[in-house]
Parts: C-alpha cells; sequence; structure tokens
C-alpha cells in the first residue's frame, strides 16, 4: 500500500515538472498586434501612419490653447487661440490671452509620445520587405512627422533633448535620460528632418492617397520652419532673457544665424514656387465683390482650390468634426445652435485693411469730421461724427479680404441681413450704448440693437454670449448651409500650408535678409493683393509685408506665432484691451442715420504679455533633470 | 435592524478615525523681512509688486529642490511670515539692480531682520508731478550708476498706490535708447482731457515715473508715487 501511494505522488511530481513548456510565459496578447507585425503589411502601415498624423500638432479648427490639446472634441465654450493676440474678443468671457499658464499651450508628454511612435516606425523600415521606392517614401514619411513634431516642440519650448532613434527601457532610468540640445541645434534637426522629407517623399500621390504629404508640404513645412528659426535669430534681443537655460544657449539663437535660416527660407519658397504645380486661387478677380467671394469660398470648401492647397487636414462625419459653426455663426445664422456668436473679430484687426483708394496704407475706420481715430472715450456729443445711409456704407472701398473674413452690420450672410447696432443717440443728443431700450420718435419704434426680439439681431445685448461686442460677427471657414445645431458637425477640411502663406514667407523672408531677389518678391507680395481686387502695386517693405501677412492670414493661427517669433506681444500688446466699433442709430436726424463710435471692448481687461512666456513651462524637471525656461 | 444602524455608524467612525496618522510635521515658524537697499544712499529701492524684482530663494536639505519667489512690495521692503527654519541659498536676479551672487542665508526659528544693498540700475530723482490745467506733467532726472543705454522713460496712473508700468490705466512713455546726462531734465504728460473716459474728474490716481535700463529682464526703475485728485 505504502509503496503505492509513493509511486502515485512520484509520478504527480513528474507531471508537475513536465507539465510547463519553455515559452509559456511568452505568450502573445490575443486582441493586441506588435510593431512587427502590424507593420509588415501594407494595410497596418496605413493604419499606423494614420495615427501618426492625427497626433501631428496641428493647430486646426480642434486645437484647444488652454491644456494644449489637439483633436479637442468637448465644450470649450468658443475659446480659440485668436483670442490670445489682437484679432479678436470672446463675446462672454474676458480671455486673457492662453500665454499665463503652465499648461497654457503645452505639447510635452504628447509630443514624445508621437516622436516614440515615429522613432518606432523608423527603427523597422529597414527591415521590411517593401520595395526600394515604396521604402523611401515611407522615410520620408517618417521625417515629415519627425519633422512637425520637433517643430512644435522647439517653437514652444526652445531646444529641447532629441530623441532620434527609439529607446529600449532596460531597468537603469538614467541611460534613458537625454539633455536638452541647444535651441539652434534643435532647429537645425528639424530643417534637417525636412530635407529627408523633401528628398523621399512623392511628387504627388496616387488616388485615394493624396492628402498624404508630397515633396512640397516638406519644403513648405521648411520654409515655415527657416523663417520661424530667423526670426528667432534676429529678434531675441528685443525681449532677452537670463539665466541657466540662456547660458546654456537652450534658448535662443545669436543674431549673425539669421541670415542662413532667411536663405534656408528663400529657397524652399523658391523650390514650390517654381514648381509649376501651385498658383493662388482665382488670382484675377474681375471685381472685389468677386475678390471677397473667391476668398471666402476657398475656406469653406478647400477642394475648390486645390491649386493653392499644399497640405490639409481632413475633416468628415463620420470621423473627425469641428464646431466652428456651433460657436461662431452670428446669432440670427445660429441654426438653433445655443451658444453662437463667440469669436468678434476686434477694430484692431478691421483697422489693418488697406482700402483701395489708398494702396501700401493701413486705412482705420475714420468716424468722425476730426479723423481722430485715437479717441476710444465713447460717444460725445460735441464731436462731429460722419453720417451713413446704412451701417456698412463706412467699409465700403476696403480690401474684399475684409468683406469675406468678418460679418459687418447691415450685411446679407446666409441670406439674412445681419443686424448689428449698439445703440442710438436720442433726439436730445444722449446717448443709449448697450442697454435694452426702445424710443418713439415721430411715431416709430427704434429699439437700441435694431429690433424687438433677440432673433432678430447679433450684437451687443448680453444674452449669455450669444452677441458680438466687437461690431463684427466672424465669417471665415463658416458654412453657408445649415449645420446641425451640435457639436462638432462641421466638416469643412482645414488648410495647413497654402501657395498664399508661402508667397509671404518668401516676401518677408526676403525683407528682412535685405536678399536680391527685390523684384520677384514684390511680385510675389502683390500677386497676392491682385487676388483681393488691388489693382495698384505697392513696393516690397516691411511694413507691407507684415500688413498683408495680418489680412490674408487672418484666423488661421498664424497670428499667435507672428507675434511670438518677431517679439512682438510685449511691446505692442501689452497692457492693451481690444478696440470694438459701435455703430448707433442717429435719431437726432430724420430720417435716421447710422454713426459709430471707436471704444474701448466692454468686459475686458487689459491683457498681460511677460518676455518669459515666448517660452513656455517645462512640466516634470524634477524628474526629468531638465533645464527649466526662464523664470518658470 | 437599530443595531445594524449602530452597527454602521460604528464602522464609520472607525473608518474615519483610523484612516488618518496625525501630521507630526512642524508648521513654518520663521518670519523673514527687510528692505532692498540703495549701496549709496541707503534708502530702499522702490519696485512693482506684480511682474517685478522677486527673491529667488532654495532651501537645503532636499534632493530636487524647486525655486521659491518672495514678492517685493513697491516701497522696496518684503516679509514672509510663513517661512521654515533652515538654510537657504537667496539670489537677487532680473530686477532693476545689479544682480547679487547667490548667498547662503540662515533662517531661525523667530523673526529674521535682512536687507540686501544693491546697486540700482538708475535713480530718478528731482521727481515732480503735478496737476497743471488739464494736464499732469512731471519732471525728473536720471541719474544711472552703470554705462547701459536707458531704454524708455513712463509716467504711469492708476487707482492704486502700486501702480507702475505692469500695472496701470493710462501711460505716458517715452523711448530714449541714450547714455543719460544726470543734468537733463526729462518732462512726461499726461492729457486729463483726452483720458476723461479712464481717469475720472473728481477723484483720486496715484502717479509714478520710472525708467527702464537696456539689460536683459531688467525692471523700471522708479521715484515714489503721488498721489493727485483731478
Amino acid at each position: 500500500m505504502k509503496s503505492i501511494k509513493i509511486i502515485i505522488y512520484s509520478i504527480l511530481v513528474l507531471l508537475f515538472i513536465t507539465a510547463c513548456s519553455d515559452d509559456i510565459l511568452d505568450k502573445r496578447p490575443m486582441d493586441k498586434l506588435d510593431s512587427e507585425a502590424l507593420l509588415s503589411s501594407p494595410e497596418g502601415r496605413v493604419s499606423f501612419l494614420a495615427n501618426l498624423y492625427y497626433q501631428l500638432p496641428i493647430e486646426d479648427f480642434l486645437f484647444r490653447p488652454q491644456g494644449g490639446e489637439f483633436n479637442f472634441r468637448g465644450n470649450n465654450n468658443g475659446k480659440y487661440l485668436p483670442y490670445s493676440t489682437d484679432e479678436a474678443v470672446h463675446s462672454e468671457a474676458n480671455v486673457a490671452g492662453f500665454l499665463h499658464g503652465q499648461n497654457e499651450l503645452k505639447w510635452w508628454e504628447e509630443g514624445y509620445k508621437l516622436i516614440r511612435d515615429v522613432n518606432l516606425l523608423i527603427s523597422v523600415i529597414p527591415d521590411l520587405t517593401i520595395n526600394e521606392e515604396e521604402r523611401n517614401t515611407l522615410m520620408g514619411e517618417a521625417a515629415f512627422i519627425r519633422a512637425y513634431s520637433y517643430y512644435g516642440l522647439v517653437k514652444r519650448y526652445g531646444g529641447v533633448p532629441l530623441i532620434k532613434e527609439l529607446q529600449i527601457f532596460e531597468d537603469d532610468i538614467e541611460s534613458i535620460k537625454v539633455p536638452r540640445s541647444t535651441e539652434k541645434e534643435t532647429w537645425d534637426f528639424v530643417l534637417s528632418e525636412c530635407d529627408v522629407a523633401i528628398n523621399n517623399l512623392p511628387e504627388d500621390w496616387y488616388d485615394g492617397y493624396n492628402r498624404r504629404p508630397t515633396k512640397w508640404a516638406a519644403y513648405a513645412l521648411k520654409s515655415r520652419v527657416a523663417l520661424h528659426a530667423a526670426s528667432i535669430a534676429k529678434f531675441w534681443n528685443e525681449a532677452p532673457l537670463s539665466g541657466p537655460a540662456v547660458d546654456q544657449g537652450l534658448v535662443g539663437i545669436q543674431a549673425s544665424e539669421a541670415n542662413g535660416y532667411y536663405q534656408a527660407c528663400i529657397l524652399a519658397s523658391q523650390a514650390i514656387m517654381n514648381s509649376g504645380k501651385f498658383s493662388l486661387h482665382k488670382p484675377t478677380p474681375a471685381n472685389p465683390q468677386e475678390a471677397a467671394e473667391n476668398y471666402r469660398e476657398m475656406f469653406e470648401d478647400p477642394a475648390l482650390a486645390p491649386e493653392e492647397v499644399i497640405f490639409l487636414k481632413g475633416f468628415s462625419i463620420p470621423g473627425l468634426g469641428h464646431a466652428y459653426d456651433f460657436w461662431l455663426q452670428p446669432n440670427q445664422t445660429s441654426n438653433g445652435a445655443p451658444h453662437p456668436g463667440r469669436m468678434n473679430p476686434s477694430l484692431d484687426f478691421v483697422d489693418c485693411y488697406e482700402s483701395y483708394n489708398n494702396p501700401g496704407q493701413s486705412s482705420p475706420i475714420v468716424t468722425t469730421v476730426d479723423g481722430d481715430v485715437n479717441n476710444y472715450n465713447g460717444f460725445d456729443k460735441t464731436r462731429t461724427y460722419l453720417r451713413f445711409n446704412n451701417p456698412y456704407e463706412i467699409f465700403e472701398g476696403k480690401d474684399a479680404r475684409l468683406w469675406g473674413t468678418v460679418v459687418l452690420p447691415g450685411t446679407v450672410w446666409k441670406g439674412k441681413t445681419i443686424v448689428i447696432q449698439g445703440g442710438y443717440v436720442k433726439p436730445d443728443e444722449t446717448a443709449r450704448i448697450e442697454v435694452d431700450e426702445s424710443i418713439v420718435v415721430n411715431g416709430t419704434t427704434y429699439y437700441t440693437f435694431g429690433g424687438s426680439d433677440y432673433t432678430e439681431y447679433s450684437g451687443f445685448k448680453v444674452l449669455g454670449g450669444r452677441m458680438t461686442k466687437s461690431g463684427f460677427s466672424f465669417k471665415k471657414f463658416l458654412s453657408t448651409i445649415d449645420v446641425p445645431p451640435e457639436l462638432n458637425q462641421s466638416t469643412n477640411d482645414w488648410i495647413e500650408f497654402r501657395y498664399g502663406e508661402i508667397l509671404l514667407n518668401f516676401a518677408e523672408a526676403v525683407v528682412e535678409s535685405n536678399h536680391n531677389a527685390q523684384t520677384e518678391a514684390a511680385q510675389a507680395l502683390n500677386s497676392i493683393r491682385h487676388r483681393a481686387g488691388h489693382t495698384v502695386d505697392i513696393p516690397l517693405t516691411l511694413e507691407n509685408v507684415l500688413r498683408e501677412r495680418v489680412v490674408e492670414l487672418a484666423f488661421e493661427n498664424k497670428r499667435n506665432w507672428d507675434l511670438n517669433r518677431r517679439r512682438i506681444y510685449h511691446k505692442d500688446l501689452h497692457n492693451t484691451v481690444r478696440k470694438v466699433l459701435i455703430p448707433l442709430l442717429d435719431l437726432r436726424v430724420d430720417p435716421p442715420q447710422y454713426i459709430f463710435v471707436r471704444r474701448n471692448a466692454a468686459r475686458e481687461r487689459a491683457r498681460t504679455y511677460l518676455p518669459k512666456e515666448y517660452y513656455r513651462y517645462i512640466p516634470d524637471v524634477g524628474a526629468s533633470g531638465l533645464v527649466q525656461n526662464p523664470e518658470w | 435592524m437599530k443595531y445594524i444602524h449602530i452597527i454602521y455608524r460604528l464602522l464609520i467612525i472607525l473608518l474615519v478615525a483610523v484612516s488618518c496618522e496625525l501630521d507630526n510635521y512642524d508648521g513654518p515658524d520663521a518670519s523673514f523681512y527687510g528692505s532692498i537697499l540703495d549701496y549709496e544712499t541707503n534708502e530702499p529701492i522702490e519696485q512693482d509688486i506684480i511682474n517685478g524684482t522677486q527673491i529667488e530663494y532654495i532651501e537645503h536639505g532636499f534632493a530636487n529642490p524647486i525655486t521659491q519667489y518672495m514678492v517685493i512690495k513697491n516701497d522696496g521692503t518684503f516679509r514672509n511670515d510663513l517661512m521654515f527654519s533652515g538654510t537657504y541659498t537667496m539670489i537677487l536676479v532680473r530686477g532693476n539692480f545689479i544682480p547679487t551672487d547667490s548667498m547662503e542665508i540662515e533662517v531661525t526659528s523667530g523673526n529674521n531682520e535682512r536687507d540686501f544693498i544693491v546697486q540700482p540700475y538708475i535713480r530718478v530723482v528731482d521727481a515732480n508731478i503735478q496737476k497743471s490745467g488739464n494736464k499732469i506733467t512731471a519732471s525728473f532726472k536720471l541719474d544711472q550708476t552703470v554705462t547701459n543705454t536707458v531704454k524708455g522713460i513712463g509716467l504711469y496712473a492708476h487707482p492704486e498706490p502700486t501702480v507702475g508700468q505692469p500695472m496701470n490705466i493710462v501711460k505716458s512713455e517715452q523711448t530714449l535708447n541714450v547714455v543719460t546726462n544726470p543734468e537733463t531734465v526729462y518732462n512726461l504728460e499726461i492729457d486729463l482731457t483726452a483720458n476723461s473716459n479712464l481717469l475720472k474728474p473728481g477723484k483720486q490716481y496715484y502717479f509714478r515715473v520710472g525708467a527702464l535700463i537696456n539689460v536683459a529682464q531688467a525692471k523700471y526703475n522708479y521715484a515714489p508715487a503721488v498721489r493727485i485728485g483731478i
């Protein structure tokens, strides 16, 4: 009996010992693919790349500056990047720029996550069984993504750790810590990645994939990057910083480097301009009305302007929709959306536009006989105001792009006359501004806001932020057809690089570096103006180029970085309040006419812009051991 | 049924009672205060309370210490009554005076008075701000202690005594970019009529003049603020 027990136990022990095979602990998950399995199939590569493109830091319709989130589809109360600049005010909140907090414009962990993903792709490319052409293209795409990612980092943080290869973690955390490179090294790395992309990407993609970046998109990125780097070098001394990060060159570039970067911008821009592949959309309009519509339609539907679009990010439903129509349509055309009218273009911005009869000059909106455009003290009955028969006559002869970018008071948008009126002047010469009232004069009832019910107008009443408080409503990018009144139902594509920007990059680089392509740059500048209905050429000057950039690229989320790289924020915008234009019905005359008052925006505080904010706060330096940016 | 309730309550009390330990760390026990003084005149140096000069200090005894900042008041004094006693490295940089070297400072339990003697970039002297007619006029001289250029000068107005370049509702600024002569009298003015919506007649406002040296991240040097009824 005893021996049987022993035998049974022995068998059991034997069974247990031999039960495990070697690979029992190396099981592969059933619901996940490893990188080699995924990337070895064409479909896997496409879906992996699609995810990388999705993560690109493209500051499009879904960019949320607070927290620096991309593809943000939640409730942002219509707060977009232009509020940090002088382009617009928010109808409701005093959005005092997006530059003060540690998290604003942040893109750090997400950036390095994307870089890790693309490094993973780069690490397997040599081992894939694909033909040489496909391999080169894949290298080009990876380089484009990496260049774009490091550009997103360097413009925020200055010099950052350059992680060029996939890091493998093996117990020792110190071995994978990489210190910050200098700002110059980082910009140079971005430019060298652009070159890899340029050399490897195709000139065209085959059908169905034609939104992937081409050689020209890589040139466009290089043009933008080089201009940014050149500006940092040239304007660093406008707002110099101090501290360890400066001493080690982690922020700041020597002024002597500027011309080299301008040269790189010029060459990259010329490559696109000389390619014969691109041109401005409808470059020769018959009249300003046509020019305004040509300009506007390009942003409502970039598919109408394939000759101008170099690279775009697609929006569609199902998939990725955005909420511009939900938040930004005027009150009267909100189509039931509960919170329209958020983005209110400022008077500071509207003043930048030229008039056709005064080429080469910004034409501030003149409201009084004395022509004083610097008086923001509100209505003054002792001043003589210019009177107009309708609320948009004052804008006649202004650059067509003004009409294409903003909804002006009294103009027709989506089949409705958009009423924007801030009050009236009573026959007894007292003004009632931004209060809800009515008055009977000679048997006719007049309302301060131009209508008896809030559905009849789009301006100035304090009503849940539905009404513009600047006198202008936003138009560019909005849809002319009704969009369901829910979040993220708009589907127009976002143009990330377009030919117009390249021409302006080129002109700016030529002016700033006093390059000998002066004639070519003047042509570039004036071709954009001709598309906008101008007929008189203006000379190539820095002032002309910068004004053109403001009006041509308005609301394309370029302004924030222009103000940053040229170090304008702390000089021109610090401690200022945005200006607005208030249309008033003047009941002192019969029939009543319109007058306009230039004033500070209501419910706005002066904004602060500090030099340290040109470089963002780096998260978690305690753990990573990186040198923090100055004063954060 | 009643007992179950009592048991529940007892359980909750027990859970709450055992969940936390008594906080046995000592609270802040030291006060640290003093002034930023001009090495020649021994007068406090006027500052800005927001975005102005700050004392940077790092407490010893931690692996990855973060830099902390102490704000200096407009009159050039500072006070922190919630400091921990210990050893600190302090440095005064990015101010309106020549930066100090870093100093190791012992803060003991109780009161610690410490003045920092520094060299201001500019002294704004013989300042005279007054109302004449419908204008506020300011005249002053600049006595600069370094050879850098002076970027510019400004006259600032605000309802609070903390008025200055970062905190004003009306300003009148002038760009200089020159090395100034101590005998030159500078004049600035604010037109009250043109700013009647901001500087309301019958109210009191503070006015202050300042000048900015051309040094990376330097702050303005000021004369004391003056209160004027308009």
